[in-house]
Formats: structure tokens, sequence, C-alpha cells
């Protein structure tokens, strides 16, 4: 298994199944054949022929007992059998999948296990830029996609953590700590190098057991647990071990909220980290924060955002460009495969576009839903971004686009996910496959690779105007000093970009065929070679 | 604290408890925030949200209604192989609660079903701000 191709991030408390191979499942077809075999197989496989999913559904290998706490319902399954499952995959796939006539059609019997036949499922077609199309197959266990949290909380140490590079020999940072935590409290700070964890390199080990160290040091799994971490401070030549306790913690959001005077007038700056419930709040009042300043330019840090909620990400492009250009537009609109032109084929509801939203859409405590937003109606921003610049973070940019606000971007190339799921139950096993695809106002979407700045390197398909400008650990976020922030100073005041970082690969995330059937601190999350 | 009670909270004057069986009068219930919890309180508080949302495991803060009248439960993120999450554009809304104080007695209200449930080891004073009603 590789590594992954990318600065990654990790937050501190990560779901995540970070790094390279997640252990089970995927992979493309291990166990099972493959080719397809000859139309009208003896198991009732006819190539082309795809018999509603419904008629295979919940029809299971091993049938689950209880009550769904998503429905509240008895679980609907009844005795069936792989290929039971594996037609299901192709049905549903084939009614849904957005990219389904790029399927190959395999015959379902020819894959004895499910996860195998679920990783062909999709389009092997390549970008522009030769990099996969479909990035985000995944599969998951129901029984963990539907734990519950208190927004924001999770267990961990209170720091973000950034793989700028994840294989041997590794590179892992504090890239962002939050207040009030262990890792505050151990004086650890932004840009912080790990280079050991209970005993294991991090920079060079490799072996399995090593990784599984590795991984239940950065992502705790309970409270209490304690970790013993040799960091290198930034700056320093010297390096020093502390021991953390992990502990719940909960994200705050838009922790940083600041204005910058410059001589053309007041800049606002936000870090924005999450589009989690509580954000709605904090992005309220951050806007206010500023409308009350006079600001006359944002730099919006979504660096680490890996996205969230889509009506957060409405509301806040509203707050930027305010109410002229967005009257009446689009702001993201879902576009599902041909079989579906007009109608969402999960809700069942006519296709209506998501508007920027104008009142507070009751996600957080307060404000009170139907509140009526704040607005700076700038008619530009600044976005800092990096390859965690995901999903919801990219609708901003995209959506901003589409209503001629103009976005400048400063950083790396984004994630590059302009696509979104109906996530989907059957036999125990949650699927993920891409269904629909989201566009502006003026129908764009179509940055699989990511937005890029202008003078990158190795630009994508989508360029914007702005700077490629490496992460600088160095500089706390929202010091005027840090790089990013300063280019984005400095491209407002007509100062040239600095030159574009080199030898780093396009930030695509490596995450094709993925399954994530453990919770994260039970996979390989960290460096399998 | 912004009182934001469901209209099936106010369509009587008076309304049963779910599951305590007991009246709560809807218009001297007051948005609550939780005084003192301990673990007894934390844990039957995680278990009524758990009940409430047909028993899926919940994580709470410490200080979950601590020091706001409203819980707010989603998912817990999960994450792909790069970090992200995996479901980075949700189109669904988070689960509220609310806490709410009458009569020296804690009262917790799922704002979607209008449920309520009595949270009997917990104490509770009025939230910051808030009013009656």
């Amino acid at each position: 298994m590789d590594s992954l191709r990318s600065s990654t991030l990790i937050r501190p408390v990560c779901m995540a199944a970070i790094l390279l191979g997640l252990s089970a499942c995927g992979g493309g077809g291990g166990s099972g054949g493959g080719s397809g075999g000859p139309p009208g197989g003896g198991n009732g496989w006819v190539m082309g022929v795809y018999p509603p999913s419904a008629h295979f559904a919940a029809q299971c290998q091993s049938p689950r007992s209880g009550t769904d706490p998503v429905t509240g319902r008895p679980y609907p399954d009844v005795q069936g059998t792989t290929l039971d499952e594996n037609n299901w995959l192709r049905s549903w796939t084939n009614e849904l999948y957005l990219w389904y006539r790029e399927v190959p059609d395999v015959d379902p019997a020819t894959y004895p296990a499910t996860a195998n036949y679920f990783a062909i499922l999709k389009t092997s077609a390549t970008t522009s830029t030769g990099h996969p199309k479909d990035r985000f197959h995944f599969t998951y266990l129901t029984a963990q996609w539907e734990q519950l949290s208190q927004a924001g909380v999770d267990i961990g140490y209170g720091v973000t953590w950034d793989l700028q590079v994840p294989a041997p020999p590794r590179q892992v940072y504090a890239a962002y700590v939050w207040p009030g935590y262990a890792a505050a409290a151990a004086n650890i700070m932004r840009g912080a190098k790990i280079l050991n964890v209970d005993g294991v390199d991090m920079i060079n080990a490799s072996d399995s057991a090593s990784l599984n160290t590795l991984n239940q040091g950065l992502f705790p799994s309970n409270a209490g647990e304690s970790h013993t971490f040799t960091l290198q401070d930034q700056g320093s030549s010297t390096s020093r071990m502390v021991t953390l306790q992990a502990q719940t913690v909960t994200e705050t959001p838009v922790p940083i909220v600041t204005t910058i005077p410059t001589p053309t007038g007041p800049v606002g700056y936000i870090l924005f980290n999450r589009h989690i419930a509580t954000a709605e709040g904090e992005l309220y009042n951050a806007i206010n924060q500023l409308h009350a300043a006079n600001v006359t330019d944002l730099v919006l840090d979504l660096r680490y955002n890996g996205g969230g909620f889509l009506d957060i990400a409405s509301e806040l492009a509203y707050m930027i460009a305010g109410p002229g250009p967005t009257a009446g537009a689009t702001f993201d609109q879902q576009t599902f495969n041909d079989k579906n032109p007009s109608t969402n084929p999960v809700t069942g509801q006519p296709l209506t576009p998501t508007p920027f939203h104008n009142t507070s859409q009751g996600l957080s405590s307060s404000p009170p839903l139907g509140t009526s937003l704040p607005t700076l109606a700038l008619p530009r921003v600044f976005v800092l971004t990096g390859s965690g610049t995901c999903s919801a973070s990219e609708a901003v940019m995209n959506g901003l686009n589409g209503v001629n606000v103009q976005v400048i971007q400063i950083g790396s190339i984004t994630c590059g996910k302009p696509y979104g799921f109906y996530p989907q139950d059957n036999c125990g096993t949650t699927y993920f496959s891409i269904e629909f695809q989201g566009n502006n106002a003026k129908g764009f979407g179509n940055y699989p690779d990511g937005f890029s700045p202008q003078n990158s390197i190795t630009p994508t398909s989508a360029v914007l105007p702005g700077c490629s400008v490496a992460d600088d650990f160095a500089h706390a976020l929202g010091d005027q000093a840090e790089g990013r922030l300063a280019a984005a100073l400095g491209d407002r005041a007509g100062q040239a970009c600095p030159s574009p970082p080199t030898g780093i690969a396009p930030q695509l995330h490596a995450v094709e065929h993925a399954a994530v059937h453990q919770p994260p601190w039970r996979e390989n999350r960290i460096m399998r070679r | 604290m912004i009182l934001r009670l469901g209209p099936s909270m106010f369509c009587a004057s008076v309304l049963a408890l779910t599951c305590a069986c007991e009246i709560l009068p809807a218009s001297e219930a007051r948005p609550a925030v939780l005084t003192n919890p301990t673990a007894q309180t934390r844990a039957e508080l995680s278990r009524v949200v758990s009940e409430a949302l047909h028993g899926a495991p919940v994580r709470l803060a410490e200080d979950a209604l601590a020091h706001d009248s409203v819980l707010i439960i989603g998912r817990v993120q999960a994450r792909d192989a790069a970090g992200l999450p995996l479901n980075g554009r949700e189109l669904d809304k988070p689960q509220h609660f609310r806490l709410v104080e009458h009569a020296a007695r804690c009262f917790l209200i799922q704002e979607s079903t209008g449920k309520r449930w009595r949270l009997r080891s917990a104490t509770c004073a009025p939230a910051p701000g808030s009013a009656s009603g």
C-alpha cells in the first residue's frame, strides 16, 4: 500500500483513518475475480439488465437483529446471501451513481466479498490532470456511522495534527492548538514537530506494531489515556518530552476573528475550521464583529476546513457577498445522473437549488432560526487554502464565484470534492458512492482536482487568481507575518506573489477504494509501506 | 440565552411528561443550565439523549448543558483516509435538546418531537438572560 501523496491534516480527535491503508475491504478486487463473464450467467445475472435495488435490499448474509437507532424500528434485515448484497449494490449503483454509465457490469457472483465488489462499482476514468475521477468511494460500518456526539465534541488533546509528509521519512506537525486542553497546557504550539510517540520513531517507523502505537498515541480513543511524545518546537534545535492525557474536547470552529489595520482600510481575518452546527452562531458573531469594524476586505482562512453543513457554507457566502449579488441567485445546485434530471432520487423532492441563505437556518442554539444575517457586502474575498480545504469549503469559493464575487486564492490546491452522497445502509454497511455534483449559479462545478492559485507549478483545471504559498508553521495563524496571510495582504497592496513552492505534487488525497471499517484508533492510519 | 421552544410546548398550558408522569406547566418552564453536574448527572443525561435517539451511543462534553440550555447532537465526525470528513456536504440538520427548569426540577425537551424527560439526578438554574415561558 502506498502512502498518502499529500499533505494531510489530521484533527486531534479524529474519526479518521488517516493514512494509508485502510485495512479492511476495498482495494479493488482482491479476492473476487473480476473481469466479467458471459452475459446471462447461471445465477440470474444478465449483463446490462438491472432489477430494482429494492428487490435485493436488506437480504443479508448476516442479518442484524434489534432496533435501528436511526429509524427506531426493527432492522429490516432478512436472511440472504452475499450474492443478494452484491446484486443490491449493482442495482443501487446503476440507479444513483453519478457516473453509472462508466461502471463495468461485472457478474456479482464472481465476487465472494461484497466489499471487493463495491470497490469496482465506480468509474475508472481520470481527470484532465490524470488523477482518478472518483477518489471518494467508501464504506463504513453502519453501527459506527450512526454513533452520535455533541456538536464539536471528541476525544483528544486539543491539537490538530498535520501530516506534511506521511511516509518515511515522515513529517508530522502540530498545526493548530486549541486553548484550554492538554496540548496547550504542555506548551505545544503550532509548528512543533513530532519525533517520537510512546517510544516509537515517528519519522522512520514502518512495522505494523509501531504504526499502531503511533496511531494510538496521536488519536486516543478514551479519555484518560496517557501517551508520551518527543517533539521539537518550532525554531528549536533540541527536543523535549511531554506526556499528554486524552480528554473530552470541544472544538471552537471559528477560533480567531480579528481586524488588521492597513493604510487602505481595516481587513478582517476569520479562521474557520469546521462547518459544524455551532459554527453558525460563531460566524454570525464574527461577521457582526467585522461589520462593526468597517472592514473593507476579508481574509477567510479555510486551510484546515474539510467541510460539513452546506447550509452554513451558504450562510457564510451570503454574509460575505451581501444581498446585492445573491438575491434570488443559486448558491449550489445538485446535479444527479441523467436518470434524475429534475427530481432528487433519494428524497423524491423536486431538484431546487440551495439559495444564498439570508437568514439563520437553526443549526446552532443562537441566533434563533430565521434571524436576518449580517453582511459585509464585499466584491472580493481572499481565501487561504490547503489540501484540507474541501467540500463545503470549496462550495463557499465556488458559490461566490458564481455570483461574480472575486475569490482570490492564497495557499495550495484544494482537495477537489464538488460531490456529495446520501450515505446508504444495507445489511450493516453504509455505502458512500458519489451521487451528485454541486454547481454554482453559473452552472460550474467541475473542479475534481481542486482549485489552484494561478501561479501554481502544477495548476488544475480550475484556476483562481492568487498566489501559491506553502503553509508557514513558523508563525501563528492570524499573525500578519504568517506566510499565507502575509501573501494575501501583500496581494491586496499590489505586491507580487512570493515564489511558488516547488517540488510539491498536487495535493490530492489518495483515498480511492478506501473503506473505513474500524474506528480510526483500530486502523493502520499511519503509514503502511 | 434566547428561548426557542418547539410549538408543542406552548399548545397547552399543562403538558404530560413522557417519562416521569409529572406535570410541567409550560408557561412557567424556563431555559436552564445544569448546576454542579455530577458523573451521575452526566450519565443520566447521556442515557436520556440516547433513549430519545433510539439507543444510538452518544458522546457528550463534560460540561454539556452547564453553560448553554441547548444541546446539539449530530453524528460523530467520520473521516476518510486523508483525514477529511467522509461527508463534507451535509444536507440534514442536527438534533436539538433544550433544558428547562420548573419548580426546582430539570426537564430535557427534544425539539423535533416535543418529548420531554425529567432529569432526576440533576440540579439546574435558569439560564443567564432567560425569561419565563
